[in-house]
Protein backbone atom coordinates (compact mmCIF):
# COMPACT_ATOMS: atom_id res chain seq x y z
CA UNK A 1 0.00 0.00 0.00
CA UNK A 2 1.29 3.69 -0.94
CA UNK A 3 1.96 5.69 2.08
CA UNK A 4 -0.61 8.48 2.87
CA UNK A 5 -3.78 6.15 1.43
CA UNK A 6 -6.09 5.02 3.72
CA UNK A 7 -5.08 1.93 5.96
CA UNK A 8 -8.23 2.09 8.90
CA UNK A 9 -11.45 3.70 8.23
CA UNK A 10 -13.64 3.92 11.26
CA UNK A 11 -16.95 5.68 10.60
CA UNK A 12 -19.85 6.77 12.42
CA UNK A 13 -18.62 4.24 15.11
CA UNK A 14 -20.49 3.61 18.26
CA UNK A 15 -20.52 1.11 21.01
CA UNK A 16 -22.93 0.93 23.78
CA UNK A 17 -22.34 -0.96 27.34
CA UNK A 18 -25.32 -2.58 29.05
CA UNK A 19 -24.29 -2.26 32.42
CA UNK A 20 -26.86 -2.89 35.66
CA UNK A 21 -27.23 1.06 36.39
CA UNK A 22 -28.15 1.06 32.28
CA UNK A 23 -26.38 1.45 29.04
CA UNK A 24 -23.20 3.43 29.00
CA UNK A 25 -22.53 4.68 25.50
CA UNK A 26 -18.89 4.84 25.24
CA UNK A 27 -18.25 5.36 21.72
CA UNK A 28 -20.90 8.36 20.09
CA UNK A 29 -20.10 8.18 16.16
CA UNK A 30 -16.99 8.47 15.77
CA UNK A 31 -15.04 9.20 12.50
CA UNK A 32 -11.51 9.57 11.06
CA UNK A 33 -9.11 7.31 9.80
CA UNK A 34 -5.57 6.47 9.74
CA UNK A 35 -3.02 6.73 6.73
CA UNK A 36 -0.95 4.24 5.72
CA UNK A 37 2.88 4.83 7.13
CA UNK A 38 1.33 7.58 9.53
CA UNK A 39 1.99 7.83 12.93
CA UNK A 40 -1.85 8.47 14.67
CA UNK A 41 -2.29 9.20 18.16
CA UNK A 42 -5.64 8.93 19.87
CA UNK A 43 -5.85 11.40 22.97
CA UNK A 44 -8.37 11.68 25.27
CA UNK A 45 -9.28 11.29 29.33
CA UNK A 46 -10.05 8.05 30.92
CA UNK A 47 -13.20 6.69 30.14
CA UNK A 48 -13.52 8.62 27.01
CA UNK A 49 -13.60 4.96 25.11
CA UNK A 50 -10.22 5.19 23.63
CA UNK A 51 -9.60 1.39 24.47
CA UNK A 52 -12.63 0.20 23.28
CA UNK A 53 -11.79 1.90 19.83
CA UNK A 54 -8.37 -0.21 19.84
CA UNK A 55 -10.77 -3.12 20.63
CA UNK A 56 -12.77 -2.79 17.62
CA UNK A 57 -10.15 -1.67 14.93
CA UNK A 58 -8.62 -4.91 16.41
CA UNK A 59 -11.94 -6.44 15.58
CA UNK A 60 -11.91 -8.32 19.16
CA UNK A 61 -15.48 -6.50 19.78
CA UNK A 62 -18.41 -5.66 17.63
CA UNK A 63 -19.47 -2.32 17.43
CA UNK A 64 -22.98 -1.44 17.99
CA UNK A 65 -23.34 0.31 14.72
CA UNK A 66 -20.64 1.94 12.20
CA UNK A 67 -17.91 0.46 10.52
CA UNK A 68 -14.31 -0.25 10.98
CA UNK A 69 -12.69 -1.37 7.67
CA UNK A 70 -8.90 -2.09 7.45
CA UNK A 71 -7.02 -2.68 3.97
CA UNK A 72 -10.24 -1.61 2.65
CA UNK A 73 -11.91 -4.57 4.10
CA UNK A 74 -14.78 -4.47 6.63
CA UNK A 75 -13.42 -5.81 9.88
CA UNK A 76 -16.22 -8.32 11.49
CA UNK A 77 -13.50 -10.94 12.95
CA UNK A 78 -10.22 -10.45 15.00
CA UNK A 79 -7.61 -9.28 12.71
CA UNK A 80 -4.56 -10.74 12.23
CA UNK A 81 -2.47 -8.75 10.02
CA UNK A 82 -1.31 -6.11 12.84
CA UNK A 83 0.26 -6.11 15.88
CA UNK A 84 -0.81 -4.69 19.69
CA UNK A 85 0.84 -3.36 22.64
CA UNK A 86 -1.52 -3.43 25.39
CA UNK A 87 -0.54 -1.45 28.74
CA UNK A 88 0.47 -4.21 30.80
CA UNK A 89 3.04 -6.26 28.62
CA UNK A 90 1.58 -9.47 29.03
CA UNK A 91 4.18 -11.76 29.08
CA UNK A 92 4.13 -15.45 29.91
CA UNK A 93 5.93 -16.20 33.15
CA UNK A 94 8.06 -19.13 31.69
CA UNK A 95 8.99 -18.26 28.71
CA UNK A 96 12.04 -16.54 28.32
CA UNK A 97 12.32 -12.48 26.69
CA UNK A 98 13.05 -14.69 23.23
CA UNK A 99 10.26 -17.23 23.53
CA UNK A 100 8.03 -14.69 24.42
CA UNK A 101 8.70 -12.77 21.35
CA UNK A 102 8.68 -15.83 19.56
CA UNK A 103 5.16 -16.68 20.47
CA UNK A 104 3.87 -14.92 18.39
CA UNK A 105 5.45 -17.21 15.47
CA UNK A 106 4.45 -20.24 17.42
CA UNK A 107 0.90 -18.77 17.25
CA UNK A 108 0.45 -18.25 13.67
CA UNK A 109 1.59 -22.01 12.74
CA UNK A 110 4.89 -20.91 11.81
CA UNK A 111 8.45 -22.06 12.35
CA UNK A 112 9.90 -20.57 15.58
CA UNK A 113 13.32 -21.21 14.01
CA UNK A 114 13.00 -19.16 11.04
CA UNK A 115 12.43 -16.14 13.05
CA UNK A 116 15.11 -16.43 15.45
CA UNK A 117 17.45 -14.57 14.22
CA UNK A 118 14.68 -11.59 13.30
CA UNK A 119 13.58 -12.21 17.30
CA UNK A 120 17.47 -11.65 18.30
CA UNK A 121 17.58 -9.13 16.15
CA UNK A 122 14.33 -6.74 17.31
CA UNK A 123 15.61 -7.25 20.91
CA UNK A 124 19.18 -5.71 20.34
CA UNK A 125 17.30 -2.82 18.34
CA UNK A 126 15.34 -2.36 21.95
CA UNK A 127 18.21 -2.38 24.16
CA UNK A 128 17.98 -5.95 25.65
CA UNK A 129 21.25 -7.62 24.71
CA UNK A 130 21.90 -10.07 26.71
CA UNK A 131 18.80 -10.36 28.15
CA UNK A 132 17.24 -12.72 25.97
CA UNK A 133 17.73 -15.68 27.99
CA UNK A 134 15.95 -13.88 31.52
CA UNK A 135 12.51 -14.56 32.18
CA UNK A 136 9.93 -11.82 33.23
CA UNK A 137 10.13 -11.50 36.58
CA UNK A 138 14.01 -11.12 36.03
CA UNK A 139 13.24 -8.09 33.97
CA UNK A 140 12.07 -4.30 34.67
CA UNK A 141 9.01 -3.20 33.66
CA UNK A 142 10.31 -1.12 31.16
CA UNK A 143 11.77 -4.29 29.34
CA UNK A 144 8.79 -5.83 29.68
CA UNK A 145 7.40 -3.52 27.36
CA UNK A 146 10.32 -3.32 25.31
CA UNK A 147 9.59 -7.40 24.75
CA UNK A 148 6.01 -6.84 24.07
CA UNK A 149 7.03 -4.55 21.42
CA UNK A 150 9.25 -6.88 19.96
CA UNK A 151 6.61 -9.03 19.94
CA UNK A 152 4.12 -7.24 18.20
CA UNK A 153 6.90 -6.64 15.13
CA UNK A 154 8.79 -9.81 14.79
CA UNK A 155 5.64 -11.15 11.83
CA UNK A 156 6.57 -7.38 10.60
CA UNK A 157 2.75 -6.27 10.40
CA UNK A 158 1.79 -3.05 8.74
CA UNK A 159 -0.59 -1.82 11.62
CA UNK A 160 0.59 -1.30 15.44
CA UNK A 161 -2.04 -0.57 17.40
CA UNK A 162 -0.12 0.79 21.11
CA UNK A 163 -3.06 1.28 23.56
CA UNK A 164 -1.60 3.03 26.58
CA UNK A 165 1.92 1.00 26.38
CA UNK A 166 3.65 3.30 28.81
CA UNK A 167 1.26 4.24 30.84
CA UNK A 168 2.81 1.78 33.77
CA UNK A 169 6.16 3.28 33.46
CA UNK A 170 7.93 5.55 35.20
CA UNK A 171 8.53 9.08 33.91
CA UNK A 172 12.04 8.54 33.34
CA UNK A 173 11.46 5.25 31.13
CA UNK A 174 8.53 6.70 29.48
CA UNK A 175 10.66 9.44 28.07
CA UNK A 176 13.18 6.48 26.76
CA UNK A 177 11.24 4.31 25.39
CA UNK A 178 9.25 7.46 23.51
CA UNK A 179 12.16 7.60 21.97
CA UNK A 180 13.17 4.21 21.03
CA UNK A 181 9.25 3.89 19.65
CA UNK A 182 9.95 6.69 17.17
CA UNK A 183 12.99 4.62 15.86
CA UNK A 184 11.20 1.49 15.30
CA UNK A 185 8.61 2.66 13.50
CA UNK A 186 10.07 5.28 11.32
CA UNK A 187 12.70 2.64 10.16
CA UNK A 188 9.87 0.04 9.27
CA UNK A 189 7.63 2.54 7.85
CA UNK A 190 4.86 1.32 9.96
CA UNK A 191 1.62 2.43 9.87
CA UNK A 192 0.86 2.88 14.01
CA UNK A 193 -2.33 3.86 15.51
CA UNK A 194 -1.05 5.01 19.51
CA UNK A 195 -3.51 5.37 22.40
CA UNK A 196 -2.70 7.82 25.07
CA UNK A 197 -3.78 10.29 27.68
CA UNK A 198 -0.37 12.07 27.69
CA UNK A 199 -0.59 15.31 25.42
CA UNK A 200 3.13 15.88 25.69
CA UNK A 201 3.38 11.98 23.87
CA UNK A 202 0.80 12.33 21.60
CA UNK A 203 2.40 15.81 20.10
CA UNK A 204 6.06 14.64 20.37
CA UNK A 205 4.78 10.86 18.35
CA UNK A 206 2.09 11.68 16.21
CA UNK A 207 1.88 12.95 12.50
CA UNK A 208 -1.74 14.00 13.45
CA UNK A 209 -4.19 13.35 16.62
CA UNK A 210 -7.04 12.75 17.17
CA UNK A 211 -8.83 14.36 20.07
CA UNK A 212 -11.64 12.61 21.79
CA UNK A 213 -13.96 14.36 23.98
CA UNK A 214 -14.83 12.88 27.75
CA UNK A 215 -17.74 9.93 27.94
CA UNK A 216 -19.35 9.70 25.66
CA UNK A 217 -16.29 9.36 23.30
CA UNK A 218 -16.44 11.61 20.20
CA UNK A 219 -13.79 12.85 18.10
CA UNK A 220 -13.36 16.88 18.90
CA UNK A 221 -10.65 18.23 16.99
CA UNK A 222 -7.79 16.65 14.76
CA UNK A 223 -4.67 18.42 14.85
CA UNK A 224 -1.98 17.08 12.05
CA UNK A 225 1.96 18.04 13.50
CA UNK A 226 4.25 19.50 11.89
CA UNK A 227 7.72 19.31 13.56
CA UNK A 228 10.43 18.30 11.52
CA UNK A 229 11.71 14.00 12.47
CA UNK A 230 13.77 12.38 14.00
CA UNK A 231 12.44 14.75 16.80
CA UNK A 232 14.95 15.00 20.04
CA UNK A 233 13.34 14.91 23.28
CA UNK A 234 14.18 18.67 23.46
CA UNK A 235 12.01 19.61 20.59
CA UNK A 236 9.19 19.40 23.90
CA UNK A 237 10.70 23.16 24.85
CA UNK A 238 10.31 24.21 20.99
CA UNK A 239 7.59 27.31 20.68
CA UNK A 240 5.98 25.39 18.10
CA UNK A 241 5.50 22.04 20.13
CA UNK A 242 4.30 23.72 23.06
CA UNK A 243 1.52 25.38 20.71
CA UNK A 244 0.52 21.99 19.50
CA UNK A 245 0.48 20.94 23.42
CA UNK A 246 -1.97 24.38 24.31
CA UNK A 247 -4.04 23.56 21.64
CA UNK A 248 -4.78 20.18 23.10
CA UNK A 249 -4.92 21.36 26.78
CA UNK A 250 -7.01 23.78 25.42
CA UNK A 251 -9.34 21.27 24.13
CA UNK A 252 -9.65 19.39 27.56
CA UNK A 253 -10.65 23.00 29.26
CA UNK A 254 -13.87 23.54 27.03
CA UNK A 255 -15.03 20.32 27.92
CA UNK A 256 -14.32 20.26 31.62
CA UNK A 257 -11.54 17.36 31.57
CA UNK A 258 -9.20 19.82 32.82
CA UNK A 259 -9.73 22.89 35.62
CA UNK A 260 -6.65 25.69 35.39
CA UNK A 261 -6.45 27.02 39.18
CA UNK A 262 -7.86 30.57 38.08
CA UNK A 263 -11.17 29.68 36.45
CA UNK A 264 -13.65 30.98 38.43
CA UNK A 265 -16.39 28.89 39.47
CA UNK A 266 -15.12 25.68 38.89
CA UNK A 267 -14.58 22.74 41.56
CA UNK A 268 -11.02 21.57 41.18
CA UNK A 269 -10.42 18.61 39.88
CA UNK B 1 18.78 -20.99 55.77
CA UNK B 2 17.65 -24.69 55.57
CA UNK B 3 18.94 -25.35 58.91
CA UNK B 4 17.64 -22.61 60.49
CA UNK B 5 14.14 -23.23 59.09
CA UNK B 6 13.99 -26.51 59.68
CA UNK B 7 15.65 -26.64 63.50
CA UNK B 8 12.85 -25.30 65.66
CA UNK B 9 10.18 -27.96 64.60
CA UNK B 10 12.65 -30.31 64.86
CA UNK B 11 14.17 -29.44 68.44
CA UNK B 12 9.76 -29.35 69.32
CA UNK B 13 9.57 -32.89 68.37
CA UNK B 14 12.49 -34.04 70.21
CA UNK B 15 11.92 -32.19 73.04
CA UNK B 16 8.13 -33.54 73.15
CA UNK B 17 9.82 -37.37 72.58
CA UNK B 18 11.89 -36.83 75.16
CA UNK B 19 9.49 -35.76 77.78
CA UNK B 20 7.07 -38.46 76.55
CA UNK B 21 9.84 -41.02 77.19
CA UNK B 22 10.61 -40.37 80.78
CA UNK B 23 7.04 -39.49 81.36
CA UNK B 24 6.22 -42.82 80.48
CA UNK B 25 8.70 -44.73 82.62
CA UNK B 26 8.76 -42.02 86.09
CA UNK B 27 4.95 -42.23 86.09
CA UNK B 28 4.56 -46.04 85.27
CA UNK B 29 1.91 -45.71 82.35
CA UNK B 30 1.12 -49.34 81.37
CA UNK B 31 1.75 -49.94 77.69
CA UNK B 32 -1.45 -50.86 76.78
CA UNK B 33 -2.62 -46.87 77.17
CA UNK B 34 0.23 -45.07 75.89
CA UNK B 35 3.42 -46.63 74.65
CA UNK B 36 7.06 -44.51 75.10
CA UNK B 37 8.70 -43.73 71.82
CA UNK B 38 11.11 -46.19 72.21
CA UNK B 39 8.28 -49.10 72.86
CA UNK B 40 6.81 -47.76 69.22
CA UNK B 41 9.89 -47.67 67.42
CA UNK B 42 10.85 -51.28 68.93
CA UNK B 43 7.29 -52.49 67.69
CA UNK B 44 7.83 -50.98 64.11
CA UNK B 45 11.20 -53.03 63.95
CA UNK B 46 9.72 -55.98 65.33
CA UNK B 47 6.64 -55.82 62.67
CA UNK B 48 8.49 -53.87 59.57
CA UNK B 49 7.05 -56.84 57.45
CA UNK B 50 3.66 -56.76 58.34
CA UNK B 51 3.42 -52.89 58.29
CA UNK B 52 5.38 -52.56 55.10
CA UNK B 53 2.18 -54.96 53.66
CA UNK B 54 -0.11 -53.15 54.83
CA UNK B 55 1.65 -49.71 54.17
CA UNK B 56 1.57 -51.22 50.52
CA UNK B 57 -2.32 -51.44 49.95
CA UNK B 58 -3.05 -48.50 51.45
CA UNK B 59 -0.50 -46.47 49.23
CA UNK B 60 -2.10 -48.69 46.36
CA UNK B 61 -5.78 -47.14 47.32
CA UNK B 62 -4.20 -43.42 47.85
CA UNK B 63 -2.82 -43.56 44.24
CA UNK B 64 -5.66 -44.87 42.71
CA UNK B 65 -8.19 -42.89 44.01
CA UNK B 66 -6.00 -40.10 43.59
CA UNK B 67 -5.19 -40.58 39.89
CA UNK B 68 -9.12 -41.00 39.45
CA UNK B 69 -9.69 -37.59 41.03
CA UNK B 70 -7.37 -36.13 38.74
CA UNK B 71 -8.45 -37.69 35.53
CA UNK B 72 -11.70 -37.04 36.24
CA UNK B 73 -11.28 -33.19 37.59
CA UNK B 74 -9.21 -31.69 34.86
CA UNK B 75 -11.67 -32.67 32.32
CA UNK B 76 -14.41 -31.47 34.31
CA UNK B 77 -12.84 -28.17 35.26
CA UNK B 78 -11.98 -27.99 31.13
CA UNK B 79 -15.64 -28.29 30.95
CA UNK B 80 -17.06 -25.87 33.58
CA UNK B 81 -14.75 -23.33 31.83
CA UNK B 82 -15.44 -23.75 28.44
CA UNK B 83 -19.08 -24.58 28.43
CA UNK B 84 -21.52 -22.29 30.39
CA UNK B 85 -23.91 -24.93 29.98
CA UNK B 86 -21.58 -27.56 31.70
CA UNK B 87 -21.18 -24.61 34.42
CA UNK B 88 -24.64 -24.25 35.08
CA UNK B 89 -25.69 -27.73 35.15
CA UNK B 90 -23.14 -29.01 37.24
CA UNK B 91 -21.46 -26.53 38.97
CA UNK B 92 -23.87 -25.62 41.48
CA UNK B 93 -24.36 -29.55 42.09
CA UNK B 94 -20.93 -29.82 42.68
CA UNK B 95 -20.60 -26.95 45.38
CA UNK B 96 -23.97 -28.29 46.85
CA UNK B 97 -22.32 -32.08 46.55
CA UNK B 98 -19.76 -30.84 49.56
CA UNK B 99 -22.29 -30.18 52.17
CA UNK B 100 -22.44 -33.99 52.51
CA UNK B 101 -20.22 -35.70 54.41
CA UNK B 102 -18.06 -38.37 52.60
CA UNK B 103 -17.38 -40.30 55.15
CA UNK B 104 -21.49 -40.84 55.88
CA UNK B 105 -21.62 -41.89 52.23
CA UNK B 106 -18.50 -44.05 52.80
CA UNK B 107 -20.76 -47.30 54.24
CA UNK B 108 -23.02 -47.27 51.31
CA UNK B 109 -20.04 -47.54 48.96
CA UNK B 110 -19.05 -50.45 50.69
CA UNK B 111 -22.24 -51.88 50.15
CA UNK B 112 -22.97 -50.72 46.75
CA UNK B 113 -18.54 -51.49 45.48
CA UNK B 114 -18.70 -54.60 47.08
CA UNK B 115 -15.23 -56.00 49.31
CA UNK B 116 -11.82 -55.08 48.44
CA UNK B 117 -9.61 -52.33 46.71
CA UNK B 118 -12.81 -50.41 44.71
CA UNK B 119 -15.04 -49.01 47.60
CA UNK B 120 -11.27 -47.77 49.58
CA UNK B 121 -10.34 -45.96 46.04
CA UNK B 122 -13.58 -44.77 45.43
CA UNK B 123 -13.85 -43.16 48.94
CA UNK B 124 -10.12 -41.40 48.61
CA UNK B 125 -11.80 -40.21 45.02
CA UNK B 126 -15.07 -38.79 46.19
CA UNK B 127 -12.76 -37.09 48.64
CA UNK B 128 -10.20 -35.50 47.08
CA UNK B 129 -11.93 -34.97 43.35
CA UNK B 130 -13.39 -31.24 44.61
CA UNK B 131 -9.86 -29.24 45.70
CA UNK B 132 -8.80 -30.23 42.14
CA UNK B 133 -12.08 -29.37 40.05
CA UNK B 134 -12.37 -25.77 41.74
CA UNK B 135 -8.68 -24.80 41.59
CA UNK B 136 -8.36 -25.53 37.98
CA UNK B 137 -11.10 -23.73 37.33
CA UNK B 138 -9.74 -21.10 38.99
CA UNK B 139 -6.94 -21.23 37.64
CA UNK B 140 -7.80 -21.74 33.95
CA UNK B 141 -9.76 -18.54 34.52
CA UNK B 142 -6.83 -16.26 35.60
CA UNK B 143 -5.71 -15.88 31.86
CA UNK B 144 -5.60 -12.38 31.66
CA UNK B 145 -7.87 -10.68 28.99
CA UNK B 146 -5.51 -8.97 27.03
CA UNK B 147 -3.31 -12.22 26.68
CA UNK B 148 -6.49 -13.76 24.91
CA UNK B 149 -6.97 -10.81 22.80
CA UNK B 150 -3.19 -10.88 21.99
CA UNK B 151 -3.83 -14.64 20.88
CA UNK B 152 -6.76 -13.99 18.90
CA UNK B 153 -4.74 -11.26 17.25
CA UNK B 154 -2.06 -14.31 16.27
CA UNK B 155 -4.92 -15.98 14.49
CA UNK B 156 -4.51 -19.21 17.15
CA UNK B 157 -7.24 -21.79 17.59
CA UNK B 158 -8.40 -22.38 21.19
CA UNK B 159 -6.92 -25.96 20.86
CA UNK B 160 -3.38 -23.87 20.44
CA UNK B 161 -4.68 -21.06 23.15
CA UNK B 162 -5.29 -23.70 25.93
CA UNK B 163 -1.82 -25.81 25.44
CA UNK B 164 0.04 -23.31 24.85
CA UNK B 165 -1.31 -20.25 27.37
CA UNK B 166 -4.17 -20.97 29.41
CA UNK B 167 -3.06 -24.91 31.01
CA UNK B 168 0.43 -23.89 31.46
CA UNK B 169 -0.97 -20.30 33.40
CA UNK B 170 -3.40 -22.43 34.88
CA UNK B 171 -0.45 -25.06 36.53
CA UNK B 172 0.42 -22.95 39.77
CA UNK B 173 -3.31 -23.42 40.78
CA UNK B 174 -3.67 -26.81 40.21
CA UNK B 175 -0.40 -28.15 41.84
CA UNK B 176 -2.10 -26.30 44.89
CA UNK B 177 -5.49 -28.40 44.57
CA UNK B 178 -3.24 -31.72 43.90
CA UNK B 179 -1.13 -31.37 47.30
CA UNK B 180 -4.41 -30.57 49.15
CA UNK B 181 -5.86 -33.50 47.27
CA UNK B 182 -3.45 -35.84 47.74
CA UNK B 183 -3.37 -35.32 51.97
CA UNK B 184 -7.31 -35.95 51.55
CA UNK B 185 -6.87 -38.79 49.28
CA UNK B 186 -4.76 -40.82 52.36
CA UNK B 187 -7.64 -39.37 54.88
CA UNK B 188 -10.50 -40.82 52.37
CA UNK B 189 -8.50 -44.40 51.54
CA UNK B 190 -8.20 -45.01 55.90
CA UNK B 191 -11.96 -43.88 56.22
CA UNK B 192 -12.79 -46.61 53.31
CA UNK B 193 -10.57 -49.02 55.42
CA UNK B 194 -11.99 -48.33 58.87
CA UNK B 195 -15.70 -48.97 57.50
CA UNK B 196 -14.42 -52.72 55.88
CA UNK B 197 -11.43 -54.06 54.95
CA UNK B 198 -8.98 -56.91 55.77
CA UNK B 199 -6.03 -54.88 54.77
CA UNK B 200 -4.44 -51.34 54.85
CA UNK B 201 -2.82 -49.28 57.62
CA UNK B 202 -6.39 -48.36 58.33
CA UNK B 203 -7.12 -52.46 59.11
CA UNK B 204 -3.83 -52.32 60.50
CA UNK B 205 -4.38 -49.63 63.37
CA UNK B 206 -8.24 -51.27 64.18
CA UNK B 207 -6.59 -54.85 64.39
CA UNK B 208 -3.66 -53.30 67.24
CA UNK B 209 -6.48 -51.51 69.15
CA UNK B 210 -8.66 -54.20 69.47
CA UNK B 211 -6.34 -56.50 70.56
CA UNK B 212 -5.16 -53.64 72.94
CA UNK B 213 -1.55 -53.65 71.05
CA UNK B 214 -1.08 -50.22 71.67
CA UNK B 215 2.51 -50.00 70.87
CA UNK B 216 1.60 -51.19 67.03
CA UNK B 217 -1.47 -48.91 66.56
CA UNK B 218 1.32 -46.14 67.39
CA UNK B 219 3.34 -47.35 64.75
CA UNK B 220 0.81 -48.06 62.30
CA UNK B 221 -0.31 -43.86 63.08
CA UNK B 222 3.29 -42.96 62.38
CA UNK B 223 3.72 -44.82 59.29
CA UNK B 224 0.59 -43.36 57.67
CA UNK B 225 1.67 -39.80 58.94
CA UNK B 226 5.16 -40.54 57.22
CA UNK B 227 3.33 -41.67 54.21
CA UNK B 228 0.66 -38.45 54.28
CA UNK B 229 3.75 -36.69 54.03
CA UNK B 230 5.82 -38.33 51.32
CA UNK B 231 2.51 -37.92 48.57
CA UNK B 232 2.85 -34.61 49.69
CA UNK B 233 6.30 -34.00 48.75
CA UNK B 234 6.15 -35.65 45.47
CA UNK B 235 3.41 -33.50 44.35
CA UNK B 236 5.44 -30.95 45.92
CA UNK B 237 8.54 -31.85 43.60
CA UNK B 238 6.73 -32.52 40.37
CA UNK B 239 5.57 -28.81 40.91
CA UNK B 240 8.95 -27.93 41.34
CA UNK B 241 10.38 -29.80 38.48
CA UNK B 242 7.36 -28.53 36.02
CA UNK B 243 7.04 -25.04 37.08
CA UNK B 244 10.05 -23.75 37.97
CA UNK B 245 9.04 -20.16 37.46
CA UNK B 246 6.17 -19.99 39.59
CA UNK B 247 6.02 -16.73 42.09
CA UNK B 248 5.88 -19.09 45.67
CA UNK B 249 8.74 -21.00 44.32
CA UNK B 250 10.73 -17.89 42.89
CA UNK B 251 10.16 -16.14 46.87
CA UNK B 252 12.02 -19.22 48.52
CA UNK B 253 14.91 -19.56 45.36
CA UNK B 254 15.33 -15.39 46.97
CA UNK B 255 14.86 -16.42 50.56
CA UNK B 256 17.61 -18.93 49.88
CA UNK B 257 20.03 -16.65 48.69
CA UNK B 258 20.01 -14.58 51.84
Amino acid sequence: MLNGQKLVEVSELIRVFPTPEGEVRALDGVSFDVRAGEFLSIVGPSGCGKSTLTMLIAGLMRPTSGLVAVDGRTVDRPQTNLGIVFQNAVLLAWRTALDNVLLQVEMRGLDPRQYRDRAMELLHSVGLAGFERRLPHELSGGMRQRVAICRALIHDPPLLLMDEPFGALDALTRDQMTLDIQGICTRGGKTVLFITHSIIEAVFLSDRIVVMTPRPGRVDVIIEVDLPRPRRLAVREDPTFAAYARDIRDRFMVHGVLHDIDTPGQAPA
Amino acid sequence: MRWRSWSPPALTVMAVIIIWELAVHLLRVPEYLLPAPSGVVSAMVAEWRYLTFHTWVTTQEILLGFTLAVVVGLPTAMGIVYSPLVERSIYPLLVASQSVPKIAIAPLLIFWAGIGLLPKVLVAFLISFFPIIIDTVVGLRSVEPEMLHLARSMGAAERKIFLKIRFPTALPNIFAGLKVAVTLAVVGAIVGEFIQADQGLGYALLQANAVLNTKLGFAAILVLAALGVVMFLAVDLIEKKLIPWHASQRSELAAGTL
